[in-house]
């Protein structure tokens, strides 16, 4: 294995040191050596250093001082303190204020040296490392989010497209031209356009930070019902606000968490019912709000109550992604919130969520 | 009012979706005329143009956000420094496809948008948000 040669800057005052570490060392390491503090910072300022030896006593200023006077210019290279005097001030001293790796006494042991310079480097490696991954994080993390902000834009504008087409084709009265084939082509553009958008609430909830605003509960759900219920008229909305208190949340989380539950109530109506049914009922106070929402729709089996908040979990009514109430449960975790469902086949299903009033 | 026919602005750098609202427009006879710009600067040159034509100007005017060079926002910011006799009678509605929660908050805090429609446009809607403001 061809290892990289480690680059060691020995700051002593005595030539005489300097000139037997560059004997015992010459093979090993590549070497710059200094008289003195000065001569050392010249070095560091040209020259990428991996591993810096000081000796502490030095005329004009100390090991220790000299690391503690490139703490922030040259924090990279891995501080070694070499002293003669067993001085319990200097290590103290060089613990708390030098960032000092090691700390050796002269005169020195070349094997324990050796090994001293050797770790040091493996920490000056692994330093350097992990700011390359934070680097390489950061720079993933970005092209995510640009990922997701195009998502949102350029490959959704054309489906969009697609669905403006179909709506064109309905107003001139061409929907039943082909067949069912147009029929086909709205169905299929709007499962594209559900997945698009339950990924991309998804990944949203996972990153985007908490940002507080002022909730109006009264006015949230009713954008939220007149969203939802545009392609589905015959469900009738009760719905009962007690909010008088100010309530301070993450309006991005409990949209998505509100919505979710919502579509869900008109989505899973039992399909032959005439008297479909949602009631919302939510109070607020100082600590949280607590929301209900029930439909007297088809119900979750006792069976299937424990999985509905797994990832890709569907019924076998074929309309969901499996992500609505997986997206509800992670959006809930991200803001402190809880829910719990109750529900029979009979009556249908309740949800209830709290989410705490951060002010 | 009822003698100007009324003009609704189409701003949208996209061929198809131009085409497609412009026809939903047309065939829900929402508005008389129909001015197709594909940029938002060929917008603002519409409306400099006929700045002294009170015939041609819009009364409304439909604008897309995601625009390359110029986008929606931007075009609001000139829009702004119109004489207001002009920005006082058109108003301005956001038509866009974007999921993005910056960008929706953004158009819905600025002042001069009356409402934020997503794509696709349903003519009811619009119908309804004229009527809501009596264009």
């Amino acid at each position: 294995m061809n290892t990289p040669l480690v680059r060691v800057l020995y700051i002593d005052d005595e030539e005489n040191n300097l000139n037997a570490f560059k004997a015992s060392f010459r093979r090993q390491y590549e070497i710059y050596t200094a008289i003195s503090a000065a001569d050392g910072l010249k070095i560091l300022e040209n020259i990428s250093i991996h591993v810096i030896l000081a000796d502490q006593k030095m005329p004009g200023i100390t090991g220790v001082e000299f690391f503690k006077s490139i703490t922030y210019s040259f924090p990279d290279p891995v501080r070694i303190l070499l002293t003669g005097y067993t001085d319990i001030e200097a290590l103290a001293d060089a613990i708390n204020h030098g960032d000092i790796y090691r700390y050796i006494t002269k005169p020195w042991n070349d094997l324990e040296l050796h090994n001293s310079i050797k770790n040091a480097y493996d920490a000056y490696k692994a330093k350097i490392d992990l700011r390359n991954k934070v680097a390489e994080l950061e720079k993933t993390n970005d092209e995510l989010n640009r990922f997701i902000y195009s998502i949102s834009h350029e490959l959704r504008a054309p489906l969009v497209s697609v669905m403006g087409i179909v709506n064109l084709v309905k107003m001139e009265s061409l929907f039943h031209s082909s067949g069912e084939y147009w029929g086909l082509i709205e169905t299929c553009s709007n499962k594209l356009d559900y997945y698009i958008q339950k990924t991309l609430q998804y990944y949203k909830n996972n990153k985007t930070i908490s940002e507080h605003s002022s909730i109006d509960f009264h006015k949230l759900i009713r954008e939220l019902i007149d969203l939802y219920s545009y392609s589905d008229k015959e469900t009738d909305f009760h719905v009962k606000i007690d909010q008088t208190e100010p309530f301070y949340g993450d309006s991005f989380r409990i949209e998505v968490i509100l919505g979710n539950l919502i579509s869900n109530a008109i989505k899973y109506q039992k399909e032959d019912a005439t008297d479909k049914r949602v009631d919302i009922v939510i109070s607020v106070n100082q600590a949280e709000a607590e929301i209900s929402i029930s439909d007297n729709g088809m119900g979750i089996l006792n069976e299937h109550l424990e999985k509905i908040f797994t990832q890709f979990f569907k019924s076998k009514v074929n309309h969901g992604s499996g992500l609505g109430l997986f997206i509800v449960k992670e959006a809930l975790n991200k803001i402190d919130g809880n829910i719990a469902v109750s529900s029979n086949i009979a009556e249908g299903t309740t949800f209830k969520i709290t989410i705490p009033n951060v002010k | 009012m009822l003698s100007k026919k009324k003009t609704v602005l189409l701003i949208d750098d996209n061929e198809v979706d131009l085409k497609i609202n412009s026809k939903i427009i047309e065939i829900s006879n929402l508005f008389e005329e129909i001015v197709l710009c594909q940029s938002a600067e060929a917008g603002l040159t519409y409306i400099h143009q006929n700045m002294a034509d009170e015939l041609r100007l819009p009364d409304f005017i439909l604008l897309d956000i995601q625009m390359p060079d110029m986008d929606g926002f931007d075009f609001l910011k000139q829009f702004n420094k119109l004489p207001t006799r002009f920005t006082d009678k058109c108003l301005v509605a956001i038509l866009s496809s974007t999921l993005d929660f910056g960008d929706i908050q953004r158009a819905q805090a600025n002042p001069f948008v009356i409402k934020l429609l997503k794509k696709p446009l349903f003519a009811k809607e619009l119908k309804d948000l004229l009527f809501q403001y009596a264009v």
